[in-house]
């Protein structure tokens, strides 16, 4: 596809999201206690390693995505829910972090396994 | 992967450097290689997750020491060459060409 | 480090491959260039706050689905999709970061600084964001709660920081300038007049 002046200003008023309408059963609902699963792929993954065995609890379910990960590595899309997940910045970081304060990072189903 | 861009809680990087009124853009490259990389993601080349693994694959002392968007172009390279649509060995007689016409 | 002459040089290759393949006219990449220089860009998250500061319904909007409430405002552009507006208050900091490379909200902040794609504020943002504001000048309570939003996946956030003391008679419009693009990322507050 040769890329025109008329298709770039077309793509930039379109949506190119990658939220997807499949209906995809959630495994964990909010308020639900997670452990980030302790994965080490070498492909793509937006699973940071600081995360990987935390603890945290389901914020809010921001609805079914295309997987990033499989999409790297032309796996298909892999739809699923992707949540909101909030970690205490003290399971993350230890005692010496503050205990009031936290981090909120966005986590594909197949990241999570029941706390 | 276990990248040098999982940058997360690792020490030892210093201060942040912050610029005041920073263009977008501080060489016309920059924007041309922003561009083109964009370009091969609305052409279907590649997506933006295999671009980003791209970037993710870039040699780690490289990754820190060249700009952001020399990340992009090194990105847009090594996916076009993986696509099959510009070979390296084409973009190196492509680059040797145009090195010859600026001495 | 290579030199700004050799990746231009590559760059000027790589142009004049794609050119050649007929992959894109020339246009379309002086039209992608002029996008992310002159449209997209925190002018447009600038407009989407001082509305919410003086439009109670538009906040509740924005809080609740700010895609569509960034739409509805005209900023529908790549990289604002799926947007999220967490809002600062004297009890909650909010702090934007993207710790494994640069996920930002073009539509309404355009590209990021080079600060904040660098390795120091994506190292230290997501472990010691009281730090990191403290580098910036940001004042937050010690008893209040901060909350790191690490943005790797796909949706974008943009902070609505509180509205400065002062600014209570201050019009839409004049409300403008004390929207800056980094109170909008959480490293500062909104400016106080």
């Amino acid at each position: 596809m040769k890329i025109t002046r008329e298709v770039v200003q077309g793509l930039y008023k379109q949506t190119g999201t990658a939220r997807v309408d499949t209906d995809v059963a959630a495994s964990f609902q909010v308020g639900d206690t997670i452990q980030a699963r302790n994965i080490n792929p070498t492909g793509h993954t937006r699973l940071p390693r600081y995360i990987r065995g935390k603890k945290g609890s389901i914020a809010t379910d921001n609805g079914v995505f295309k997987f990033a990960d499989s999409l790297a590595h032309g796996a298909g899309t892999q739809p699923q829910h992707l949540y909101s997940v909030r970690f205490t910045a003290q399971e993350i970081w230890g005692g010496e972090a503050p205990a009031q304060d936290s981090l909120y990072i966005d986590l594909w189903d197949d990241y999570l396994e029941p706390a | 992967m276990n990248g040098i861009h999982d940058m997360g809680g690792v020490h030892g990087y210093g201060p942040i450097i912050r610029e005041d009124n920073e263009p977008v853009f501080h060489h016309d490259w920059e924007g041309k290689a922003l561009a083109l990389a964009r370009v091969g993601l609305a052409g279907g080349h590649f997506n933006l997750d295999e671009f980003r693994h791209a970037m993710e694959r870039i040699a780690p002392v490289d990754y820190l020491a060249i700009s952001y968007y020399e990340r992009w172009l090194e990105g847009t390279l090594m996916m076009l060459d993986q696509k099959g649509v510009i070979s390296r060995e084409e973009f190196q007689a492509r680059l040797t060409e145009l090195s010859g016409e600026g001495s | 480090m290579t030199s700004d002459a050799d990746v231009a040089l590559r760059v000027r290759a790589l142009e004049s491959l794609l050119l050649e393949k007929g992959l894109v006219e020339a246009p379309a990449i002086d039209e992608i260039i002029d996008l992310f220089e002159n449209r997209l860009g925190p002018q447009n998250g600038a407009k989407v706050i001082a509305r919410a500061w003086t439009d109670p319904e538009f906040k509740a909007r924005l809080l609740a689905n700010a895609t569509d409430a960034i739409v509805e405002m005209g900023y529908e552009a790549v990289q604002g999709e799926d947007m999220v507006v967490v809002e600062n208050t004297p009890r909650i900091h909010n702090l934007v970061v993207c710790t494994l490379c640069s996920c930002f909200p073009w539509a309404t902040l355009g590209l990021p600084p080079v600060w904040y794609k660098s390795a120091p504020y994506r190292a230290r943002a997501a472990s010691d964001p009281r730090g990191v504001l403290a580098e910036f000048g940001t004042a937050i309570a010690d008893d209040a709660e901060v909350r790191v939003w690490d943005s790797n996946a796909e949706l974008r956030y943009m902070v609505l920081p509180e509205r400065p003391a002062g600014s209570e008679g201050m019009s839409e419009e004049d409300l403008l300038a004390l929207v800056t693009r980094d109170s909008m990322i959480g490293v500062s507050h909104a400016v106080t007049p």
